[in-house]
This record gives C-alpha cells, sequence and structure tokens, in this order.
C-alpha cells in the first residue's frame, strides 16, 4: 500500500507548511515525542486520535492543509482498523511496520539536516579569497574561455573597420549618359521652334545635375559656333538663348 | 625545511590568486618541475598550522577535493558591514532535509525524496539547483525516466567537506539511535 505521495508526479504543488512542521512525518515524530512514545510499539489509536486532533486545529486556524496530510490522515485510519482485527502473528506483520519504518528513516534525514544546519550556520560567511593578480595574460596567450560572444563580436568588427580605413572606397567614374553633340542638337531643335529660349529655367528644371551641365556644355559650344548669342539682363536674372540664323555646322562640332 | 617554506610560500601565493579550490596537483604543477603531492601536501600544512597560530583574518583549509584560502567565518559580520551587504539567508528545514537526503543517497530522484520526506519537494529541489547545491545526474531507467540528483563541489565546500566520505554520521554518535526516537 503506498500512499499517494510517492507518485512521479513533478509539479510544483502549492508550498504549505502547517504550523511547525514539515508533512505529516514530522508532526507524527513530533506526537511520538510529545507522548514519549516507543517508536516500536507506537499506540496507534492514541496517534491516529491526536493526528486528527492536529488537523482540526489548523482547518480551524484556517490554514489550508496539503493533500500529503490527508493521505497520512487515511493511512493511519487504515492502521488503526486492521489493529482492531485478530491476526495470526506469523501469516502477517504488524500493520504498523512500514510506518515505523518511515518514521525512522525520516528521523534519520532530520538527523542528517540537523548536523548539515550546524555546518551551514558556521561557514556561511566564509568567502574565497581572490587577491586581483596584476599581471594579465599574455598576449599571444589565447584563453579561450574567457573570451565570449560580445568579445569575439567586437574583435570582428575592429577588424572590419581597421580594413575599412586601410582600403577607403576606391573613385568611381560614371560613365557618361549625355553626350554635348547631342545636347547641341537637341538645343538648336528649341531655338527653331521658339525665337528665344529661357536658357537658365531649362538648365534648373533639368532632373539630372548632368544633364544640365552637359546642355550648359553645348550652350557655350552653340555660342562659339556662332549658331546663337546669349544674353543676360542683370547678374543671376534669366539667360536667353537667340538664334542667329546661322545654320549648325555639320563639322567641328565636339563630341565630348 | 627552508624548501618546504619555500613551497609554502608559493603554495599561499597561488591559493591567493586562484579564487576557487585548487587540487593538490595542480599546485605541484604550478610549483615546478619534479615537485611531489607529498612535499605540496607537507608545505600546506605548515601553512595552515601557520595561519592557526597567528590571529590570521584568513585561513586554509581542504574542501572539496583541494584547497582553498578563506576568510574566518566569524568575520561575516565585519565584512558583510564593509561590502555593505545582508546577511545570506539561512538554508530552510525543507532544504536542508532535501540536501541530507540527497547528500547521503545520491544519486536519487525526485519521487524518492518526497517518499522519505514525506511530502512534494520539488519546489525546494529546484532552489538547490539554482543555488547549485545540487546537479542533475542522467535518468533512472525506470517507468517515467525521472532525473536523478547528485551534490555538487559547491555542496562540499559549503558545507566544508572534502570528499563525501567525511558526510557526519549522526547515528553512529547516537548508540541509542533506532531504539528510541529522542529530541534533538
Amino acid at each position: 500500500m503506498d500512499p499517494a505521495v510517492v507518485t512521479p508526479d513533478e509539479r510544483p504543488r502549492p508550498q504549505v507548511t502547517l504550523a511547525v512542521f514539515e508533512g505529516p512525518l514530522d508532526l507524527l515524530l513530533h506526537l511520538v515525542r510529545e507522548n514519549e512514545l516507543s517508536i516500536w510499539d507506537i499506540p496507534i489509536a492514541l496517534v491516529c486520535d491526536q493526528y486528527h486532533k492536529k488537523l482540526q486545529e489548523m482547518e480551524e486556524l484556517d490554514l489550508e492543509i496539503a493533500g500529503e496530510y490527508l493521505v497520512y490522515a487515511a493511512w493511519l485510519l487504515v492502521i488503526k482498523s486492521r489493529m482492531l482485527l485478530p491476526r495470526r502473528e506469523e501469516e502477517q506483520g504488524d500493520p504498523r511496520q512500514e510506518l515505523v519504518d518511515r518514521l525512522l528513516a525520516y528521523d534519520k534525514v532530520k538527523r542528517r539536516a540537523s548536523e548539515l544546519a550546524g555546518l551551514d550556520e558556521l561557514r556561511r560567511g566564509m568567502a574565497t579569497i581572490a587577491v586581483h593578480a596584476p599581471v594579465q595574460p599574455r598576449d599571444d596567450e589565447l584563453v579561450l574561455e574567457e573570451i565570449d560572444v560580445v568579445q569575439l563580436a567586437g574583435a570582428l568588427r575592429e577588424v572590419f573597420d581597421r580594413h575599412q580605413r586601410e582600403h577607403p572606397p576606391v573613385l568611381e567614374l560614371e560613365p557618361m549618359r549625355f553626350s554635348v553633340r547631342e545636347k547641341i542638337y537637341e538645343l538648336y531643335e528649341l531655338l527653331q521652334e521658339q525665337r528665344t529660349f529661357p536658357l537658365l529655367s531649362h538648365l534648373l528644371t533639368r532632373p539630372d545635375r548632368l544633364e544640365s551641365v552637359t546642355l550648359l556644355v553645348a550652350a557655350l559650344e552653340l555660342v562659339r559656333l556662332r549658331t546663337a548669342t546669349a544674353h543676360q539682363r542683370d547678374p543671376f536674372t534669366e539667360i536667353y538663348l537667340t538664334p542667329t540664323g546661322e545654320p549648325l555646322p555639320t563639322e567641328g562640332l565636339s563630341d565630348g | 625545511m627552508a624548501e618546504r617554506e619555500q613551497l609554502a610560500a608559493v603554495c599561499e601565493a597561488i591559493l591567493a590568486v586562484a579564487g576557487e579550490v585548487v587540487p593538490v596537483e595542480t599546485l605541484a604543477q604550478a610549483a615546478g618541475e619534479g615537485t611531489t603531492a607529498e612535499e605540496i601536501e607537507a608545505a600546506l600544512e605548515l601553512l595552515r598550522s601557520r595561519h592557526e597560530g597567528a590571529t590570521s583574518g584568513l585561513l586554509l583549509e581542504r574542501v572539496g577535493g583541494g584547497w582553498r584560502l578563506a576568510t574566518r567565518p566569524e568575520l561575516e559580520g565585519v565584512l558583510r558591514s564593509f561590502l555593505g551587504i545582508r546577511s545570506r539567508a539561512r538554508l530552510s528545514q525543507a532544504a536542508l532535509e532535501s540536501l541530507a537526503i540527497i547528500g547521503y543517497h545520491q544519486p536519487i530522484t525526485l519521487p524518492e525524496i518526497n517518499f522519505l520526506r514525506g511530502v512534494n519537494s520539488a519546489g525546494v529541489v529546484r532552489t538547490l539547483l539554482e543555488r547549485k547545491l545540487v546537479k542533475v545526474a542522467g535518468r533512472k531507467q525506470v517507468v517515467g525516466t525521472p532525473l536523478l540528483y547528485r551534490t555538487t563541489k559547491e555542496f562540499l565546500i559549503h558545507f566544508g567537506l572534502n570528499d563525501l566520505n567525511e558526510l557526519p554520521q549522526p547515528e553512529e554518535l547516537d548508540a541509542t539511535a533506532g531504539e528510541t526516537v529522542s529530541g534533538p
């Protein structure tokens, strides 16, 4: 007959300590001592009654009684009833035997625990000496256990940074996307359509700076070729291109 | 004799910077070629007696399978107030009982601990695991394969034991144990 306390159920149950007792075995040992009983011949009826009385007191104090106490309460009743039945010694052992074994085993645990408590009391204030050594491990000595992931990541970062410092990005030249010759023709077309062309506005509204620059060079080229003239009323105001009537020469156009 | 003095000084310095329990073999290796464990043991005994004789705030002890330098337990209060920390919580009765069971019956499973104590001890064992006084040591090959628990080196150091054979045997001291259950 095994009480439910030995189920391999490992779910934590609410920790309930009743009065000063660690559990039903602790309470039973207390009752044995209090009544100065011999553990080898426990008057089970007396202990059973006192045990139940104790549980009642706990209930009156509104203490939640842990399941283990109830299991032992039931077990005590079983033993008590068996004691009342006539039995033949040679066939069945004493119905109290298992309870006695458990009480003795638990008493042993308590004695050992009290030895450990003494040592704990004596020693828990001790601290291991650790003088901080001024000498760090040599740099070339790789102490792997002292390196964690964060340090490793930091070292990698440093390598990347140094690599970047020592290898600055190369100056990249983009391929020419606009040609002056193309822009000259473009401007020339525009000048044919309208007599006076607002060059500055046109330049400033180009989405691409490179295109604006190419257009400016093309405009200067048109002026050099005397196909157009440029004029401006005041500094920073609009620059107008006006065709001179000269046709665009087919030779000598800048290829840039 | 001068050589032993020299070895004692070496051991003392090593133990001071080690900050943990150092096995005799490690000390012998560090002391240099040809130093035997016996020579180290003799030097450590000399050192221990010197610490005991003098009014030193430190002591040397053999614990957890090696040797360590530690502060004297009676100086706890002074050190706590210097460091500005509160006293460490005493181990509860439940924790001590569970530790006693694991210490003397290891490796042992939780259901067995529960059975011996008469109450569920899952929470207590978890606390002991957190405090590194016990560790998981595999599973028992029975139905449910419950975890097996063992005590740690930290356990030995905490209770001042060199190995598990040094666990106190209170029943040996008390010849009447088993006859009657007397008060503690």
